[in-house]
Order: C-alpha cells, then sequence, then structure tokens
C-alpha cells in the first residue's frame, strides 16, 4: 500500500517539481543573458496553452511514440523511486529515447530527421556511461538494486567520483543544454529548426514537454542517489549540478553530434571503465 | 514409444526428404512438408511431456557402420566439390578431416561406442522445441516462397524438390545432433549439418552463391578438423569409447588434466559454427541464398549448434582460464558485430551481423559459467530464436513486395504494406526493446557479467549499439507522407501462418516467461551446469535461485524483484489502450519553409524556379568509422588472437 502511495505521489509531484525547474532554468539563463525572463511557471501555462489545442499531427504513428516516450520515462522514474533494479532504470530510459527517436522518424520531414538522427547518436552517447554507473554500483555494493544504495552509509561519491563525472555530462545531454543541444533546442536553430520537435504539435508537444520534466527530475535523482546519506545532500548536490549546468549552457557554444559522440566514448568511457576495473582489484 | 520418439525426430525428416525429391507436384509437396512439420511439432511437445530420457538404438541393425560408411560419403562429396570448384581451402579442410578419420578407424582400430548412443535432457528438450516448431514454421514459409522465387528468376526447371529436400533433413540432423551422446556419432550429424548448409547456399548455382558456400564449408571444415582431433585425443587419452560419452565428459568421470585441450578444441569447432569472429564471414555469405535459408540458419539450426557445443561443455572448462577467454571471445564478437551492424545498407547482412552479435552473448554467458549466465544463455536460445526466424520471414516477404533488400528502398514501407511492417517492426522490437524476452536474457547476462569484468564492458557498449541499429532501419520503415487510409496487402496462407504464428509465440513467450522459465530452463540450467545425467538434476531451480542472492519475494530468475516485471508488463498493457485515446484529428504536411506544393499526400517542394521537386531523405550509415572496410582489419586481428588465446588457455591448467 505504501508503495502505491510513492508511485501515485511520484506521478503526480515529479512533473511539478520539473516544471519549477524548468521556470528556475529559464529565469536564470535570462537574468545570465541580461533579460528579465518569464515568471517561474511560465512551462506550465505553456504546457495548459498546448493542451487547449487541436489534435493536429503529420504522421498517423507519430502519437504512438510520443506516448511510449512519456510512459517509459515515468516507468524508469518508478524504478528510481521504487528502489529497483539499476540495469531496468537504465534499459528503460535508453527505450524512452527510442521512443522519441522513432516519433520524429515516423513521418517524412527533413527536419524531424535530422533531429532523430540525432537524438540517437546522443542515445549512443549516454547510454553506455548509464550502463557502466550500473555496473559501478554492482562493483560497489555486489547488487544492481537501488535500494542497497540508500541502505548505505558511506556516500558513493567517494569511490565512485569517476563515473559521476561522466555522468555530469549525461546530465547536460539530457537537459538538452548546450554544447550538446544537437538534437533539439531551447532556443530555434536555423539548420534544425526545432529539431527531432518540429513535428510535434498542441497535446502531443504538451506530452513531449511533461516527459522532459518528468526526465529531469529523474536524473537530478540519479545525481542525487552519489550521497545518499543523508539524502538532502543528495538533493543538494543535485541542485548544484543543475545550476552548474545552466552556467555551462551560457558560456558554451553548440557543438556537433560526432564530437559528443567521440567525447563520450573517449573520455567518458574512460573515466567508467578506469572506475570499475579500480573497483574490481580492489575487491580482488 | 522412445523408439518412435527418436524415429520421428531424427529418421522421418529423411524420409519425407526423400519423398519431396521424388514428388514433383506443387501441391503434393506442400502437402508433405506441412504433414512433416505438424508431426516434427506434437513429437517435440511429446519430448517436452515426457522428461529427460536416454536412448541406445535396438540392436539388430548396425547404425554404427552405417554411419562410418556415410562420414566418409560426406568427406569425399567435400573433396569432390573442392575439385569441382577449384576451391583449395575446401580440399586442404577435407583433408585435414578425412586423413584423422582414417587414422582413427583404421590405425588406432577405434571401437567408439558409448553407451547410451543419445541423451535427452532438459537442455536437449528446450533445443528439440526449438528446431522442431521453428524450424517446421520456416519450411512451411519456404513452400510458397520458393515458388515466388522461382518465378521471379523465370526458371524452366524447378529446382523446388531439391532445396526443400535439404531444408528437412537439416531438421533431422539437428535433432540428432542435440540428442547425442556419442560424440563420434555428434560429428557425424555435425558434418550432415554443414552440407546442408553448402547445398542451401549454393542453390540458385550462381557463381557469388558457390563462392559463398565454399566458404561456409571450408570454414566450418576447418571446426570439423578441430572436432576430430579432439576425438582422437579424447579416445586416446581417457580410456576409449567412455572417454567419448559427452556425459562422462562433463560428469567429470573422465577428468583430468589432460581434458582441456579437447574441450577447447570443441569450443573452437563451436565458434566457426556459430560464426563467431573471425569466421563471421560465411555466415554473412550466406545472405546471398534465399531467405527461408537465412531463415533456418539463423534461427534454429546450424549457429544454435555452435552456441550448443560451447554450452553443453560448460561444465567441462568451469572456473578455468579458458571459461573466461571464452567469455571475451564471445563478448567480443558481441561488440563488433554490433557495431558492424551500424554501417550495413542491405536489410539481410543488418539481420545477420545481429545474429552473429547475439550469438557473441550466448557464448560469451557460457564463458561466465555461473548458474544465472547459463540461464541467460538458453533464454537467449530461445528468445533469438523466436525473433529472428520472424524478422527474416519478415525480410523475405518484404523482399518479394519491393523486390530489394536494401534498407533505403524500405522507406516509407508502412504505408507500402502496413502488415509486413507490422509484424516487422514487433520483430525488431521484440530483439532490443521491453517487455520482450531478448532484453531480458540481455539484462540477466549483465546481472552475471561482472565476474569477467572485460566482458561486461563489452556487453554494455555492444547493447548500445545494438540500440542505434535497430531504430534506424526502424526509422526507415516509419517515414511515410501524411496521407489517409492505407490499404492493407494481401498474403499468401504459406506466409501468414508462420508470420502470425511467430508474431504471436513473441508475445506468449515474452509475457509468459515465469512459467516457461520454471518448466524447461531452470531445469535445463541445472542440467548444462551439473553436467550430470539429466535425471538427476531437477532441483536446480532452487539452487540457481539462492546462488543470486535474491530477497524473498522475489521469483522469477533469481534477482529479479517481480514488480519491476509488473511495472515492465503493465506498460505493454497500457500501450494498445492508448490507441484509443488522443488520435490525430487532422493530418497535415510537415514543415517546408513555406515551400510545399500541394496535400498532405505528396513530398514534392517548390525548388530552384518553382521546379516541383520531391525530397530524398536518407539514413546514416557511418560507413568510415564502423563500415566493413575500416573495421574489419583490426577486429579480425584481434578476434584470431582472442581465438589463440582460448586455445592456448586449453593448454594451461589450472
Amino acid at each position: 500500500m505504501n508503495e502505491f502511495i510513492l508511485v501515485i505521489a511520484t506521478i503526480v509531484l515529479a512533473p511539478i517539481v520539473g516544471g519549477l525547474l524548468f521556470g528556475i532554468d529559464r529565469r536564470i539563463t535570462a537574468r545570465l543573458q541580461g533579460r528579465f525572463g518569464p515568471p517561474i511557471l511560465q512551462p506550465f501555462y505553456d504546457v495548459l496553452k498546448l493542451w487547449g489545442k487541436e489534435t493536429i499531427a503529420v504522421s498517423k504513428m507519430q502519437f504512438v511514440w510520443i506516448y511510449c516516450y512519456m510512459i517509459l520515462m515515468i516507468a524508469s522514474l518508478l524504478c528510481l523511486v521504487l528502489q529497483a533494479d539499476a540495469l531496468v532504470l537504465v534499459f528503460l530510459l535508453g527505450f524512452a529515447g527510442v521512443s522519441l527517436v522513432l516519433g520524429g522518424f515516423s513521418t517524412k520531414s527533413p527536419y524531424s530527421h535530422f533531429g532523430a538522427n540525432r537524438e540517437l547518436l546522443q542515445i549512443l552517447a549516454y547510454e553506455p556511461v548509464l550502463l557502466l554507473l550500473a555496473i559501478g554500483l554492482y562493483a560497489k555494493n555486489g547488487t544492481f538494486m537501488i535500494s542497497a544504495i540508500i541502505s548505505r552509509e558511506e556516500p558513493m561519491l567517494f569511490s565512485l567520483w569517476p563515473l559521476f563525472i561522466a555522468l555530469l555530462y549525461v546530465l547536460t545531454i539530457k537537459m538538452r543544454k548546450s554544447p550538446f543541444d544537437i538534437s533539439t533546442s531551447h532556443h530555434a536553430h536555423q539548420e534544425i529548426v526545432k529539431g527531432i520537435t518540429t513535428e510535434f504539435s498542441g497535446p502531443f508537444l504538451a506530452i513531449y514537454e511533461v516527459a522532459e520534466w518528468y526526465e529531469i527530475v529523474l536524473v537530478l535523482g540519479i545525481i542525487a542517489l552519489f550521497w545518499a546519506n543523508p539524502l538532502w545532500v543528495g538533493l543538494l548536490i543535485a541542485f548544484g549540478a543543475f545550476l552548474l549546468e545552466l552556467v555551462i549552457d551560457n558560456i558554451a557554444a553548440r557543438m556537433t553530434a560526432g564530437w559528443m559522440v567521440r567525447l563520450s566514448w573517449s573520455v567518458g568511457l574512460i573515466l567508467g571503465i578506469a572506475n570499475i576495473v579500480y573497483l574490481y582489484i580492489r575487491r580482488g | 514409444m522412445t523408439d518412435w520418439m527418436m524415429a520421428i525426430a531424427i529418421l522421418l525428416p529423411v524420409v519425407s526428404g526423400i519423398l519431396i525429391l521424388v514428388v514433383r507436384n506443387y501441391f503434393a509437396r506442400g502437402v508433405i512438408v506441412v504433414l512433416t512439420a505438424i508431426a516434427l511439432i506434437a513429437n517435440s511437445l511429446l519430448f517436452a511431456a515426457k522428461g529427460p530420457l536416454t536412448y541406445t538404438p535396438p540392436p539388430g541393425f548396425d547404425w554404427a557402420t552405417l554411419i562410418a560408411v556415410l562420414d566418409y560419403a560426406i568427406l569425399i562429396t567435400y573433396l569432390i566439390i573442392g575439385f569441382k570448384y577449384r576451391n583449395w581451402l575446401v580440399v586442404i579442410f577435407s583433408a585435414t578431416q578425412f586423413l584423422p578419420l582414417l587414422y582413427f578407424e583404421f590405425v588406432m582400430k577405434a571401437h567408439a561406442h558409448p553407451e547410451p548412443a543419445f541423451f535427452v535432457d532438459h537442455l536437449a528438450i528446450v533445443m528439440t522445441l526449438i528446431i522442431s516448431i521453428i524450424g517446421s514454421l520456416i519450411c512451411i514459409y519456404a513452400i510458397r516462397y520458393m515458388r515466388d522465387h522461382e518465378e521471379h528468376l523465370h526458371l524452366t526447371k524447378s529446382r523446388q524438390s531439391r532445396f526443400l529436400f535439404w531444408l528437412v533433413i537439416f531438421l533431422g540432423a539437428m535433432n540428432a545432433l542435440i540428442f547425442s551422446n556419442n560424440l563420434y556419432w555428434m560429428y557425424f550429424f555435425w558434418e550432415v549439418t554443414t552440407l546442408c548448409c553448402f547445398m542451401l547456399i549454393s542453390h540458385d548455382k550462381t557463381k557469388i552463391a558457390i563462392e559463398n558456400a565454399a566458404r561456409a564449408l571450408w570454414m566450418n571444415a576447418t571446426g570439423g578438423t578441430a572436432f576430430i582431433l579432439a576425438i582422437i585425443y579424447l579416445y586416446s587419452t581417457q580410456g576409449g569409447s567412455a572417454g567419448l560419452s559427452i556425459q562422462n565428459i562433463l560428469s567429470g568421470h573422465v577428468h583430468g588434466a589432460a581434458m582441456l585441450l579437447p574441450v577447447a578444441l570443441l569450443c573452437y569447432t563451436g565458434c566457426t559454427k556459430a560464426a563467431q569472429m573471425p569466421f563471421q564471414s560465411w555466415l554473412l555469405g550466406a545472405m546471398v541464398a534465399p531467405t527461408p535459408v537465412s531463415a533456418l540458419l539463423h534461427s534454429s539450426t546450424m549457429v544454435k549448434a555452435g552456441v550448443y557445443m560451447v554450452l553443453r561443455f560448460a561444465p567441462a572448462y568451469a572456473g578455468t582460464y579458458l571459461s573466461s577467454a571464452i567469455a571475451i571471445v564471445g563478448a567480443f564478437t558481441f561488440f563488433g558485430a554490433s557495431a558492424l551492424a551500424i554501417s550495413q545498407t542491405t536489410g539481410k547482412r543488418v539481420l545477420a551481423y545481429s545474429t552473429i552479435a547475439n550469438l557473441g552473448l550466448i557464448i560469451a554467458c557460457a564463458g561466465i559459467n555461473t548458474p544465472l549466465s547459463i540461464a541467460a544463455a538458453i533464454l537467449l536460445i530461445i528468445f533469438h530464436a523466436i525473433s529472428k526466424g520472424l524478422l527474416f520471414m519478415c525480410a523475405g516477404a518484404i523482399e518479394h513486395q519491393i523486390w530489394s533488400r536494401e534498407i533505403e528502398d524500405m522507406e516509407g514501407l508502412a504505408a507500402k504494406a502496413p502488415l509486413i511492417t507490422l509484424i516487422t517492426a514487433v520483430g525488431m522490437l521484440s530483439m532490443f526493446m521491453p517487455p520482450f524476452g531478448m532484453l531480458l536474457g540481455k539484462w540477466v547476462a549483465l546481472e552475471a557479467a561482472y565476474k569477467v569484468p572485460l566482458a561486461a564492458i563489452f556487453f554494455v557498449l555492444a547493447s548500445t549499439l545494438t540500440i542505434v541499429f535497430w531504430t534506424k532501419w526502424l526509422g526507415r520503415l516509419l517515414e511515410v507522407v501524411p496521407k489517409l487510409g492505407w490499404p492493407l496487402e494481401k498474403l499468401s496462407p504459406s506466409y501468414s501462418v508462420p508470420l502470425w504464428t511467430m508474431f504471436i509465440a513473441v508475445f506468449v513467450v515474452g509475457f509468459g516467461i515465469g512459467p516457461i522459465y520454471h518448466s524447461f530452463i531452470s531445469s535445463a540450467t541445472g542440467n548444462v551446469i551439473s553436467g550430470v545425467n539429466a535425471i538427476v538434476a531437477s532441483n536446480w531451480s532452487d539452487i540457481v535461485l539462492a546462488s543470486t542472492g535474491l530477497k524473498g519475494g522475489a521469483t522469477v530468475l533469481g534477482s529479479f524483484p517481480v514488480w519491476t516485471l509488473y511495472i515492465i508488463l503493465g506498460i505493454a498493457l497500457l500501450l494498445p489502450m492508448l490507441f484509443f485515446g488522443l488520435r490525430p484529428t487532422q493530418l497535415r504536411q510537415v514543415y517546408l519553409c513555406g515551400e510545399q506544393s500541394g496535400g498532405v499526400d505528396t513530398d514534392e517542394w517548390l525548388a530552384e524556379a518553382d521546379v516541383k521537386t520531391r525530397f530524398i531523405l536518407g539514413g546514416y550509415y557511418f560507413q568510415g568509422t564502423v563500415g566493413e572496410k575500416a573495421m574489419n582489419p583490426w577486429v579480425n586481428t584481434v578476434a584470431i588472437l582472442l581465438l589463440a588465446v582460448m586455445i592456448g588457455c586449453g593448454v594451461i591448467i589450472r
């Protein structure tokens, strides 16, 4: 019964937290750029407006995938909240990404395809880091269960800091911030228009936005795991990471997808692999 | 009863094959194939119901001599093939089998008849279910496929009988192979499958078909050579005939310092047949054959014999360096083949690389050699057989719709052939998406992989690459212009029955994994690990569960908490309901910067000087990074080194 309440609470509260974070993001970014910025609640107004629009689409299949995106994202978040298997969490998150990509592919639109192909490269960039993180958890705890992390006294940050650094750029990719706002962007860029979300409109775009809210909560939640006892330290670290991303976004230029994959598969994987090998050797 | 069951499993395909060869009428031939299929399926279910058994053919007929004679006949056929097509590699590697065999029979005067001749444990039952059910469905599919195929080629003289003959015989040989306890007999059936494979690949008799078939032949003949050397070694060091009983090898009766080398050789043999790197080129070459061949080779026969071999001998190399080496060999293939799959522009080659990758994963699981990883290997064998069988049949059906195998030509297939696209999409998703089985297998594999960290890292990289190449291809199929109304295409029953059966099977087996695990996989895992006589090991599921340190409340597959599965199941159930939710009410054109030339059903835009131009979208293939030219040299080098290390580990005793 407790778990049931937790599930409902997560489904209801996570988008509120996520939406607020997005509001804060817009406000801070605006201040950094010398603008005043919208009200904190602006993301909610946007989504409500989109929700009231007509259901117009460019393909009959598109909407199925965008639903999948949101549902898999929620499922993935539930895995975190219910302290389930970290591998399952990563798989579900990956497939949420795949659903979005397929949504982008499911119409003959040049800009949507640009975005979808690049989103796929983003998955290629972050998925191995997340899977390595899961293996790192196993190396540390002897199980993939997130519950084992929660019950640990010593924070994971001390032994898994290389993976933590790798996770920080996964956060950048996931938040679609510079230098990784590659498949779509918070600002309209000429060559991709709005990238993968170009062809989503009305309620379908609203669903996409809500899924993004869930996603930010999920990724920050994973970061918080690095200091799970007491959890408020972890949450502070996560919020710090969030603010760091905003700064990086405003000082970094947008890079290419190829550069992102190369960076991730060199620096990110080396950090992750070195971390795991070290833990393996130390455990004997 | 047992007599009949064994006869139907092994000899019936041979009899039906000969009948098919004689009967020249399309419908009569079809009826024979369908009846054989039904008999085989029923028989395999009977095996499943009856449980493990051992069997030795009753005295009265000299099977041993027959097999010996046929052994020579097959090797002489190889030699003839080699000389006929002037392929010296075939000649060399047939000779390297022929001479040791002569030595074994006439110099050593070997008398290789360990009893029982056959033993059917749970693993063999799982295998025979796959071979008989999926293999038979593919044979049914082939009835119509081959007719279309020949019509397209405008052949004057039909060669369908010959094709179906080899196809059906293949099933019998596979059944016999997995039932064998006598290693010497297993060798014979092993060679029969190699021969069937050659005949089927070379079926179209084009230059490239014969070349590729010959490549398959010599590569598998190197495996056969290792096989016969292992037999001679075992026979001479492990006390003659008894040393050739698989049960004895596994139960440690003949275990000794010298055991590891023959086991390493047998694993090498398994790797050749399972097309592990650097032998992947034979399976890729096999793509020139008509699609039912690919479906059969990839799902239920041939390559599955390779992984069966490695899996079967898992207890014989448990806890050795050899075991870790096998894990790394398989994991490397998983990684290399997944990367190469991204660069492929031909649908069937993507499927082939995906098969090679998954076989690598299965072999790696055998090498990791814990109860959990062995369970993963068996899960993967089952799910892969279903999904890949389905996907190849889809590939064939697509080919007969658009007469092309190129992924770029499949662009927008969802509008041209919605039914096949639906089935194909489910097939593809079942290879890597929850809640389908393959993902479950990969999940279990990853849970078990930490024991060999290098393998675990390859798993991580490879499963990411897997997502990329499947999504990329699926994306091409889905790319449609926003047109209303897609007419459904018509499918012949010979296509639709196997396709829809497998389609349903993907779901049934995916969702029914709990019961299936309890009734088959746990005991099969137990059989593999204990390696002892099948009948003893029935309580192994408990040990599997206990050894993975699960908490209370977890039931399925070791450490899997039940409700995690519920979440996934819930998603699966929710998805179809969404179709009735917020559907789009209107379709509009896509965004083309205001330069559209017409309504929703066109993909033209106004180019320079307002000329109507169709715009073209293409997929990414990254040939420069992961193309065969860029990857093959170093991938093959690493793979050869790893294989050498693997056999080297056979010499190191621990």
